[in-house]
């Protein structure tokens, strides 16, 4: 099968203002294949480039170099044209993103939030926008929250309804920037058993998160990233289990650390 | 605070009401004066309200192009944008009505001289109601710019991301997502402004326009009784000021309800 996201040597640099605005290299020529219904996580330390990465993908940060390809639109870096801004729609239409501050409409319902892309940008006539956002609603487990403003819900349901926004969009793939990092820690769950079920239900995805529980039980392939360029990549077993390279151990040692030295201890 | 705290203010407002009513008295105020006259002032409560009702709707129109200029990465229509908001807040509101009542019938004449037909230089010569409003939507037409400004860069850039994200135009994600919000933001400044011009509308009065001032300052002079027909003129402005502000507490009050826990 053809891959649905075709990255080729993604280069991504900003200026850093600590450092008297000099060329700061971000992403440092990435590829990156992904084959329709796979699950992608993306894992490493802060500044690694993860989330810029995930950016360049549905072009909410314009990459200085290389091409995205999107279920067969395909977007080199720098030129810009009419056709261009057309195209980068198109992908933005093939590929919901979900965000780490759930960025939820807070002048909308949850309804209106859902059915706001489809009527805006698909053109669905009301009605039709309706059924699917329902249709989500109750898919995420939030039928009764429907007519609440995003203002009263929790950062889980916050998230799940952002999730149901961008499903609405009937999108191919979904793009997850760090999920749950925001919420307090008992409302992760909710959130992460949604991602199972719309990974089970053949989504293509790729999430930049340090859920390890998802990454393990859901992922297909993990990548680890750092200083903008891949270090590692293999099937969880392997790349949680078998690391081959240093940094990756020791990576993968401090976060399994910090999250077990927050459980209990067993007796 | 306490009910006697209240009390308390209310009586220092009593007080001076009653001093103010006595010092009337010892002016020689002519009362019978000033209730012949005061249904022809309150006559202009009428303009003072049209002139600054449209101006206030024609100033938030000319704002959110200001503004949208102003954001916008279009070199010309920044310049413009920044252009007009720095010599309108540079200058006098008064200056700037002169320039618009004298100054702009003397534009139609020099280019009558240079060939432009009667019919054309004719448009510049502006009556003092349309010449009024004119006036006081350009000058709070830039003020407001910048706040409308600060309100569309008030909304975080999350909202923008997540619009875009969802494939929508930057236009649609202005329209759909950025000025509902920012407009919940702007209405107590607009809400200040349009008392702040209530007021300011007395200055058309020099151009003719027969709102409260100009009939207060007209017969005041004729008869010599200026202070007495200022005071109303005053009083007038005033209780419209305060039944403003209630009304502008009351939708704040609204507003602020829907975003409430």
């Amino acid at each position: 099968m053809a891959p649905i996201i075709k990255v080729r040597n993604l280069h991504k640099r900003f200026r850093d203002p600590a450092r008297r605005g000099q060329w700061l290299e971000v992403i440092r020529g990435v590829n990156l294949d992904v084959e329709p219904g796979e699950v992608v996580v993306i894992i490493g330390p802060s500044g690694a480039g993860k989330s810029t990465f995930l950016r360049c993908l549905n072009f909410l940060e314009e990459p200085d170099g290389g091409t995205v390809e999107i279920d067969g639109v395909e977007i080199p870096a720098g030129v810009q044209s009419h056709e261009r801004t057309r195209q980068i729609i198109e992908i933005r239409m093939k590929a919901g993103m979900v965000f780490q501050s759930f960025n939820l409409f807070p002048h909308m319902t949850a309804l209106e939030n859902i059915i706001e892309g489809p009527i805006t940008v698909r053109r669905w006539p009301r009605e039709r926008a309706i059924a699917k956002a329902e249709e989500l609603l109750s898919w995420v487990g939030l039928m009764d929250k429907r007519d609440e403003y995003p203002i009263r819900l929790s950062g889980g349901q916050q998230q799940r309804i952002a999730i149901a926004r961008s499903l609405a969009m009937e999108p191919k793939i979904m793009l997850f920037d760090e999920p749950t990092s925001a919420l307090d820690p008992e409302l992760i769950g909710e959130v992460v058993e949604v991602m199972e079920r719309l990974a089970k239900e053949g989504m293509t995805m790729v999430v930049v998160s340090h859920e390890m529980h998802f990454a393990s039980d859901v992922a297909d392939r993990i990548i680890f990233m750092e200083g903008g360029n891949w270090v590692e990549e293999g099937p969880p077993e392997q790349l949680l289990r078998r690391p081959q390279q240093e940094r990756t151990r020791q990576f993968l040692s401090h976060i399994l650390r910090d999250r077990d030295s927050g459980e209990p201890t067993r007796p | 605070m306490s009910r006697d705290y209240l009390v308390k203010v209310t009586l220092v407002w009593v007080a001076i009401f009653v001093l103010l009513g006595l010092l009337f008295w010892l002016l020689r105020f002519d009362v019978a004066f000033m209730n012949h006259w005061v249904g022809f002032l309150a006559q202009g409560i009428g303009y003072t309200l049209i002139v600054s009702i449209i101006s206030i709707i024609l100033a938030v129109g000319l704002a959110l192009i200001g503004a949208l200029a102003r954001l916008s990465k279009n070199p010309i229509a920044n310049g413009i944008s920044t252009f007009y908001v720095s010599f309108i807040r540079g200058t006098p509101l008064l200056v700037q009505v002169y320039m618009i009542y004298l100054g702009l019938p003397q534009v139609g004449q020099s280019l009558q001289a240079l060939g432009a037909p009667q019919w054309f230089a004719d448009l510049f010569v502006l009556p003092a109601i349309p010449a009024g409003i004119l006036a006081l939507s350009i000058n709070y037409g830039a003020y407001m710019t910048e706040t409308f400004r600060a309100g569309i860069q008030s909304i975080h850039g999350g909202q923008r991301e997540a619009a875009l994200a969802l494939g929508m135009t930057p236009s649609q994600c202005m329209r759909r997502i950025i000025l509902p919000q920012a407009i919940r933001i702007v209405i107590p400044p607009v809400g200040n402004d349009f008392i702040a011009m209530l007021k300011d509308s007395s200055l058309v009065s020099i151009m003719g326009v027969m709102e409260l001032t100009w009939r207060a300052s007209k017969v005041g002079r004729r008869y010599f009784r200026s202070l007495e027909l200022l005071s109303i003129a005053a009083g007038f402005y005033w209780v419209m000021t305060v039944v403003l502000q209630t009304i502008q507490g009351r939708i704040e009050e609204r507003l602020g309800r829907g975003r409430q826990r």
